[in-house]
Order: structure tokens, then C-alpha cells, then sequence
């Protein structure tokens, strides 16, 4: 398909159109559903946390309760010093939980004398046995289960150990202090303690499945791995050697707030893991901390995957679409380029064209209809075109050979006079149409007089012509030499105007110089005034009385001037073709820049005279049409000595 | 055994005459056996034992034996590691150790005190020990740790805190306190004595960072006092002398390798560790490695490798003797140290 086709171009702008749609509710959606997942991830992993410390609890609390109560019972007295170490293996046996219990008194606390007694039973297989922990190789006063909450004087849970060649188990140890009354004041008696295995615990923990890689883990107040799903790590790494470990600083500042019981949502770039959410609460027995990894990746994979899925989708419809629009359009405009070869057809004349077939839509009815009545018309309009062309030929024609005689009725062979070296003559017509209503003439009377005359008929064209051609006759008809120049044009008058039913007339002037002596005797009948050039550079204009253009009026009489000029003298006549040439802009010629160009020339030959001038009118105008005849003499009078 | 060699090949050149060259072979290979079976059989056995559980303090003997650098030295060494409930030098008094590594402070008093050990070998030359305390207990200076609660390990050690004690005329309540950092953590103490090397990482690596710390490196107080050591009875230094210089330079051998090869080295004690069942992991250890490093450099001191100063070994007597228990009570450098 060419790029520039319309269905091209249709389809191009609706796909584009429908992307931009399709990909800002896509983006709505998945923003959305992106903040709605982590929103709920959020509230999981609280809840996954909260959930589990609150298990983790459920055992660690009634465990707690066991020697808080053992405490008040040895300060009570509620126990006999002899069954204490009995007492203590009924209490292991009888709670699964407990895999050993101690009590471990100050000195003298338990008589008078004894420095160190530490009554302790533990399992050991099926069975429970006792001993006295107390040995020269085991001061318990130094060992942490029994220092540490009896220098802070509160219960305290022993970082996690693995109880090996024992319980062979990871273990805890939850110490509490107990008091007993010497001397009617409440003293520290000792450390009462039971260990308990974490394997539960781990159980609880690593049961926290996230996803496919996220997991929960247990730290101690220290920062002790107590479970995590790498039992390497257990017990071996802080999360402070793990952060330094896997280069992760974050991860340390994560730790630090974990032992300190801070409760947090915290994301997280692991290099080994990506982008995570680490929720980490504490454990209020324990003071130990949880935390809860959600990965980042693959909390939204399944948005990913129904991203992905829409994606294609939307792609594979993006596609059909694509090609079910194309295969409608071409199909709804099919009939265009047929209609373009049909007319193609009819433009070249073929009006048997036939049009296409088309569908029902109504664009394409209008469009056949338009064909169909433009097929019609320009059949019409050529039959017309060809009967219009063939008259105008021929008008044409006879317009061409009407100029011709016309033409042929001016004299145009240059020099008129070769015999006359006291005159030189030149003149020109040009047309604006075929033929003209400008006319000149010259001739000579008798041998010493020379009859010349120009004139503008008014209007142009045939008539103009036919009326140019009546006056010209006329002219020639009447001047002889016994009339005067004003007899000659009151006589074409007459005779014009007589007949004159279209109300022509013709501006008119006559004159009659007489070589001898240089007298010229003219006749001016509305005409513009000839300009003399008097010794190669006198330029002005006749001062002359302007009578009516004949063919008015019948009755109307001329009169003649004279005037006397001199050798070298030259007389310019024209029509107003000449000084009403227009330029695009419709300025005139004007007098005064056919004065400066008739001064420029003042010393030329008549021919000379006029193709400058021709060529001014023709810089003048710029190739503006001509819009009337322009027609000019030169007559020079050299004066009689040449002879 | 030139005699034997000298035999052995007169056998060999009249056996290759005769036979083919398969049973030249096998003689060939039979008879060097023999030879390596001697040359093994020849080699000195000592068992080694170091002063505490397997840990990157150590790592020189481990690499030594484990690219055989005793061997190669003609020994056969044996590493036993002491126990919570036998110490080295128990291990050296019952005869099952005929080496044993140990601190000089804690060697010399043995030896003013009857016990006839000898250092053969002087490992480190600086001072590990130090004291530590939070700054959140408003302990800035040496000055603030009057009336404060300060840790000391009840295995012993304690002569230099308490001559900086005495030095700084500081009167402190003294906790003994066996060998974890956790009662400092929950605050029971305010102030305990830690080993550069070990618990002060381990402090660290309980969430507090070293600017939330402060600490007195007895080094930088006048107490650079020399700690790990190579010793012996009088009576093994008499009788095995060549053996327990090559054990020591093989021992030097071993650390130079460790400082080359640290990521092998750690692999090597973290090993060591989980055979004994210990809580390891490596970032702890590549600090303690270092740590150790730096204490066998002599440094700013002039000495040698494996020197103990004259200057270092009355210093330690002179606070030895100090404590009431070992008043008035000599000993000669010469009979103490064997050069």
C-alpha cells in the first residue's frame, strides 16, 4: 500500500489514534493496579508478620509463665529444699516444651555454706535425669544465662545455640531472677531457668511463604540469624555480617532497627535478591525480631504477565484491525479509482466511457451522478466547443485578411517620397486588436505639396476599422489641390456624418506642407496636437485650436492654420494610443515623458524618432496588453537648398 | 640412609641388566615406596595445640599444614584444639601437646609460678587488647570511666587493664565476666576488655556502629605488650630444638602464605571452625585475619620475625609483679626465651 493512499492515510490515523487511547487506559490501568497490589502487600506483610509473632507467642508466653510462677513458689517457700531437684524433673517431664530446667542460687542462698548449687534436669533420650551444674570447670555465676538477668534484675531469653552432644537442637534459654526473704528482707536467691528447643519456632517461621523467594527470618537482639530459610546462615551471621558480606550498608541500618524493636516497612535493593519490602516487627517476649520479605519482582509478576498478555492482545487486534479497516476501505473506495480511469477515458474524449459500478453508499451515488452529468455536459459543451472554434476560425480568418487590406490601404513603403529629398517621412500602426481605428495617410497633391493626416476612430475593432476605411477613402476622394485643408475635412464631415447611424466619429488631423517654401497649412479636427521640433531641439506642442472630431456633425465648419517652418524642422503626430498607454498599474505615458523622449531624440530621422518612442511606450508598459492602436508620423523638412 | 640409598641403586643397576623393562618398573616403583615410606617415618612428630577454639588467630598453622610447609620442613604436626573444659597448657602439663601457642602475659606468669615452659617463638609483637564503651553511657575519655562497671574475663588477662587502672588512678567495679559480649550489650556493663581482633567486630556486628563506640587501645596507652607465642617445656626444647625452629619458621611460612592468599585462607579457618562446630562466618574472620596480620608486622618496633624484645619481655614481668599474688618473684630473659 503507497503511503500516500488514502486508505493509508485513514488507517494511519485511526491506529494512531487508537494507541494513544489504548495506552493512556492502559497506563491508568496498570497505575492502578500497581498501587492496589502494593497497597495490598503492604497490609500482607503486616499482617503475615503480626500473624506469626502472634503464634510465636501463643507458645513462648505460657513457657515463660513456668518459672515466673517457679519464682514466686521458691520465694513463697512452697517448695522444700529436698524435693527441689525432683520437683524440677517432673517439671521437664511433664512439658514437652522444656527441654531443661535449672535453678541456680547465689551463694549461700540455698544453706548456709553452699557457695554454688545449681539443681538442673534435663531429657536425655526418653528420660529425664539431674545434676548439679555447679563443677570447678562451670562457674555459672559467669556463664550469660545466669549473669545477665542478675546484673539487670530482669527475665532475659539467651541468644539461640545449637546444644550439641544434648538436645542437638538449636536452643534458647529464658532466665529469670527469683528472690527469697533472709532475715525478713527480700534478697536475689538466684536464676531460675528453662531451655527450650526452637525447632518450632523455625517450623512457624520458614512455614512463611511468599511468592517463590520471599521468606520470613528471626533475628536475636544482637542481630543473631535464629531462623532463616539458609540454615548456613543460622546462627553463624549477624544480619550485620550478612549486610557486610553481600556489600549491602542498607541492610545494616535495616538490622539496627530491628534489634532495636522498631516496626517497619522498608524497601530494599538486594543484589542477590532485587528489589524487596522488608516488614520486620518485634517480638514482644523475646525482644527478638521478625521480618518479612516480600520481593519486590515477583509481587507484580502477575500484573506483569496480564500486561504482557494485554499487550499481545491488543497487538494482534491493533492487527486485525489494521488489515479489517483496509480491506472495508479499499473496498468502500474502490469504485474511486475506477471512476479516476473513467475519467481519465472521457478526458481523452472517449464519452462511451463506462462508469463503474458502485456500492449503495450515497457518496459514491452523488459521485457516479456527478460523473454521469459531467460525461453529458462535456459531451455537449465539446459538440459546442467544436461548432464555437470552427466559426471563430473562421471570423478569425476573415479578420486576418480584413487587416491585411486594411494594412494595404496605408501606405507603407519607405521612403514614400526618394524623388522629394526635401522631406522625410516615417510612420507606424500598430494594432491593439486585428484591426484598428487608427488610420494615417500621406500623398502628394502636386509636385510641391505633400498631403498627410492622421486619425482615431472612436471605438475599435471591426467597425472602428470599416469607419477608419469609409474616412480614408473619403480623404482620398476629396483632397485636391485646390481645396484647403479645412474645405477638405468639412467635406469628409459632411459626407460622414450624413450617414453616420451608429454616431462614429474620428479625431482628425489634416495637413498640407508646401515644399518650397515650408509653409504648413493643417487642419485640426479633435485631435491630439502634433509636436514641432524646431533646429533639432525645440521640442513643444502645436498650440492649435482644437475644433469636434468629424462625423458628428454635418453642418459643423472647420477652419485651416498656418504656420511656417523652418529647414531640419520636424513634426511628430500621433494618437492617443501612444500617450494613454497604461502600465500595469494603469499610469499613463503622459505628454510631459512623450515631450522628454522626443527631446532625447529631437535630432533623429524620423524612423529613428519613432522606434524610441515605441520602444519608451513599450518600457512603459512592461508587457501590460495594449489596450489601443498606437499610431505615429515624423515628417522632416529639410527646406528646398538640397535640391 | 646414604648408606641405604647407596644399596638400593647398586640393586637397582644389577636388577635392570637382567630383567624386562615392566619388572624394571615395578622394582623401580617398589623401591621408591620404600624410600618414601622411610623419609615419612623420618619425620619429627609434634602435636600443636593453639590457646583458644579455631579461629582466623590461628590461620598460620592451618595454612601450614595445609600446604605442607611442615611437612616440607621434615615435621609431622598434629593440630589439637583446646576445649572448654582443657586448656592448652593443660594439654601442654599432661604431655599431649608438645607445642602450645599462648598470650606472654599469661605464659610468663605460668613460668614465674613454677611451670617450665620456654618461648621458642615470638608470633605477635603488638597489643590486641582494648577497652570499649558505648558513648550513650557518656564515656568519652579516660577520665569518665571512674565509678563505672567495667567486664574482665575471668580466664585471666587482666594485668594490663589493671596497671591502666592503677596508671590512670581509676576506681572501677569490676565484673568478671566469662567470654561473650552480650552482657555489655544489654547494658550490664558499661565498659569491657575486647581483643581488637574478636569482640570488638563482634560489637560491631551486633548493629553498633564504631562512631556510637569509644575506645582505649592499650597500645596507644604504653601497654604495646606482645601476646601470641610459641611454647614448649624445657624439657621438649632440649631434646627437640631443630624440630621446634623449623616448626616456627614453617609456623612464619604459613602466615606470610595467609597474607597472599586471605580469601583461601578464610575458606581454610571457616573449614576448621564448622569441623568444631563453631558459629562462623567469614566477614568476621577476614577482620580477624587482618587484625592478626597487623600484630605480626613489627611495625614501629625493631625486631625481627619471631624476636621477642628484651624491652617487651621485662615490661610484662614488671607487671607481673606488680600483683600481690606474684610479688618479689624473677626471671631471667634467657631462661624465659630461647632465641
Amino acid at each position: 500500500m503507497k503511503t500516500n493512499s488514502l486508505s493509508f492515510k485513514i488507517i494511519s490515523r485511526i491506529l494512531v489514534f487508537t494507541i494513544l487511547l489504548g495506552a493512556g487506559i492502559f497506563s491508568i490501568y496498570f497505575y492502578f493496579s500497581r498501587s492496589e497490589i502494593e497497597k495490598a502487600a503492604r497490609a500482607n506483610a503486616v499482617f503475615l508478620a503480626e500473624n506469626t509473632i502472634k503464634k510465636i507467642e501463643e507458645v513462648i508466653r505460657p513457657a515463660e509463665m513456668i518459672p515466673d510462677n517457679l519464682s514466686w513458689m521458691l520465694e513463697s517457700g512452697a517448695i522444700p529444699k529436698d524435693s527441689i531437684m525432683p520437683f524440677l524433673a517432673k517439671l521437664v517431664r511433664n512439658n514437652p516444651i522444656i527441654y531443661a530446667s535449672a535453678i541456680a542460687f547465689e551463694p549461700g542462698v540455698f544453706a548456709t555454706g553452699v557457695e554454688a548449687y545449681a539443681p538442673y534436669a534435663y531429657r536425655k533420650g526418653e528420660s529425664v535425669e539431674t545434676t548439679n551444674l555447679w563443677s570447678p570447670d562451670y562457674n555459672y555465676f559467669i556463664m550469660d544465662w545466669y549473669q545477665i538477668p542478675a546484673v539487670l534484675k530482669k527475665p532475659h531469653w539467651s541468644e539461640p545455640y545449637f546444644d550439641e552432644g544434648g538436645a542437638n537442637a538449636m536452643l534458647s534459654t529464658y532466665s529469670t531472677p527469683f528472690y527469697v526473704n533472709q532475715q525478713g528482707k527480700r534478697v536475689f536467691g538466684g536464676i531460675i531457668t528453662i531451655d527450650i528447643s526452637l525447632e518450632w519456632l523455625t517450623e512457624i517461621v520458614r512455614s512463611v511463604k511468599i511468592f517463590e523467594t520471599g521468606y520470613a527470618f528471626l533475628i536475636s537482639r544482637t542481630g543473631v540469624y535464629v531462623t532463616h530459610p539458609d540454615f548456613n546462615i543460622v546462627n553463624n551471621h549477624t544480619i550485620f555480617t550478612r549486610a557486610e558480606e553481600l556489600e549491602e550498608p542498607e541492610l545494616r541500618t535495616i538490622g539496627r532497627d530491628m534489634i532495636k524493636g522498631v516496626s517497619a516497612l522498608t524497601s530494599i535493593d538486594l543484589k542477590h535478591l532485587g528489589f524487596v519490602w522488608i516488614y520486620h516487627t518485634q517480638l514482644p517476649s523475646t525482644k527478638w525480631s521478625l521480618g518479612v520479605v516480600y520481593p519486590h519482582n515477583e509481587m507484580f509478576a502477575g500484573l506483569r504477565k496480564l500486561t504482557f498478555t494485554i499487550l499481545l492482545l491488543s497487538l494482534l487486534g491493533l492487527g486485525l484491525l489494521f488489515l479489517l479497516t483496509i480491506r472495508i476501505i479499499n473496498h468502500q473506495i474502490s469504485p474511486l479509482s475506477k471512476f479516476a480511469s473513467s475519467a481519465r477515458g472521457i478526458a481523452l474524449g472517449n464519452f462511451k466511457t463506462e462508469l463503474p459500478q458502485i456500492g449503495n453508499s450515497h457518496e459514491m451515488q452523488d459521485l457516479y451522478n456527478s460523473f454521469e452529468f459531467m460525461k453529458r455536459e462535456l459531451s455537449s459543451y465539446i459538440v459546442n466547443l467544436q461548432e464555437t472554434t470552427s466559426a471563430k476560425e473562421k471570423i478569425e480568418s476573415e479578420l486576418r485578411i480584413a487587416k491585411e487590406i486594411q494594412m494595404g490601404m496605408i501606405p507603407h513603403i519607405f521612403p514614400p517620397f526618394p524623388n522629394l529629398p526635401e522631406i522625410d517621412l516615417y510612420a507606424s500602426l500598430l494594432s491593439a486588436k486585428e484591426v484598428g481605428g487608427d488610420l494615417y495617410d500621406f500623398f502628394l497633391l502636386d509636385e510641391n505639396r505633400i498631403c498627410f493626416a492622421i486619425g482615431d476612430v472612436s471605438g475599435k475593432g471591426i467597425p472602428a476599422s470599416l469607419f477608419m476605411a469609409v474616412t480614408r477613402t473619403l480623404l482620398r476622394s476629396t483632397a485636391d489641390k485646390t481645396k484647403s485643408t479645412a474645405e477638405i475635412v468639412t467635406s469628409i464631415n459632411t459626407t460622414l456624418s450624413l450617414n453616420n447611424d451608429s454616431n462614429m466619429f474620428v479625431t482628425f488631423f489634416l495637413g498640407i506642407l508646401d515644399i518650397e517654401n515650408g509653409e504648413l497649412s493643417y487642419c485640426n479636427a479633435g485631435h491630439n496636437p502634433p509636436i514641432l521640433i524646431r533646429n533639432n531641439q525645440e521640442v513643444s506642442y502645436f498650440n492649435i485650436t482644437k475644433a469636434i472630431p468629424i462625423g458628428l456633425f454635418d453642418t459643423y465648419v472647420y477652419t485651416g492654420e498656418r504656420i511656417q517652418i523652418g529647414p531640419n524642422d520636424q513634426l511628430f503626430l500621433y494618437t492617443d494610443g501612444l500617450t494613454e498607454a497604461e502600465d500595469v498599474d494603469n499610469k499613463l505615458f503622459g505628454d510631459e515623458l512623450l515631450l522628454k523622449v522626443i527631446r532625447e531624440h529631437a535630432s533623429a530621422s524620423p524612423k529613428a524618432m519613432i522606434e524610441a518612442a515605441t520602444k519608451a511606450v513599450a518600457d512603459h508598459v512592461k508587457g501590460h496588453t495594449q489596450s489601443d492602436d498606437l499610431t505615429m508620423m515624423s515628417i522632416v523638412y529639410h527646406g528646398k537648398q538640397r535640391k | 640412609m646414604f648408606i641405604f640409598a647407596f644399596i638400593t641403586v647398586k640393586i637397582t643397576l644389577i636388577c635392570m641388566k637382567k630383567t624386562h623393562f615392566t619388572q624394571r618398573c615395578l622394582i623401580a616403583a617398589f623401591l621408591m615406596l620404600t624410600l618414601a615410606c622411610r623419609a615419612y617415618a623420618q619425620n619429627e612428630k609434634l602435636v600443636f595445640s593453639p590457646h583458644w577454639l579455631p579461629q582466623a588467630q590461628f590461620a598460620g598453622f592451618y595454612v601450614a599444614l595445609d600446604q605442607g610447609f611442615y611437612k616440607e620442613a621434615g615435621l609431622d604436626v598434629q593440630i589439637i584444639h583446646s576445649s572448654a573444659t582443657i586448656s592448652s597448657l593443660q594439654l601442654l602439663k599432661q604431655g599431649k601437646a608438645d607445642i602450645v601457642s599462648s598470650f606472654l602475659m599469661d605464659a610468663l606468669k605460668l613460668r614465674v609460678n613454677g611451670l617450665p615452659l620456654v618461648n621458642f617463638a615470638q608470633l605477635s609483637q603488638h597489643s590486641g587488647l582494648m577497652l570499649v564503651a558505648k558513648k550513650s553511657s557518656g564515656i568519652n575519655s579516660p577520665e569518665d570511666l571512674q565509678g563505672k562497671r567495667l567486664g574482665i574475663w575471668s580466664s585471666g588477662f587482666d594485668d594490663i587493664p589493671f596497671a591502666f587502672l592503677r596508671e590512670k588512678k581509676l576506681d572501677m567495679e569490676i565484673v568478671r565476666i566469662h567470654s561473650t559480649i552480650n552482657l555489655f550489650l544489654m547494658g550490664g556493663i558499661d565498659v569491657m576488655t575486647v581483643m581488637n581482633y574478636n569482640e570488638y567486630n563482634q560489637i560491631i556486628n551486633s548493629g553498633i556502629n564504631e562512631d556510637e563506640l569509644t575506645t582505649f587501645n592499650f597500645a596507644e596507652y604504653g601497654y604495646d605488650i606482645p601476646e601470641d607465642g610459641l611454647y614448649c617445656l624445657e624439657s621438649t626444647y632440649a631434646t627437640k630444638k631443630d624440630a621446634l625452629k623449623k616448626f616456627a619458621r614453617a609456623t612464619f611460612k604459613g602466615w606470610e602464605y595467609a597474607r597472599k592468599n586471605k580469601d583461601y585462607t578464610i575458606g581454610l579457618v571457616v573449614a576448621e571452625m564448622q569441623k568444631a562446630h563453631l558459629p562462623n562466618n567469614k566477614p568476621h574472620q577476614r577482620w580477624m585475619l587482618d587484625k592478626v596480620l597487623e600484630q605480626i608486622t613489627p611495625s614501629n618496633k625493631k625486631v625481627n620475625y619471631g624476636q621477642l624484645l628484651r624491652s617487651d619481655f621485662l615490661y610484662a614481668l614488671e607487671l607481673i609483679t606488680i600483683s600481690a599474688d606474684n610479688k618479689g618473684k624473677t626471671m631471667k630473659m634467657e631462661e624465659f626465651y630461647m632465641k
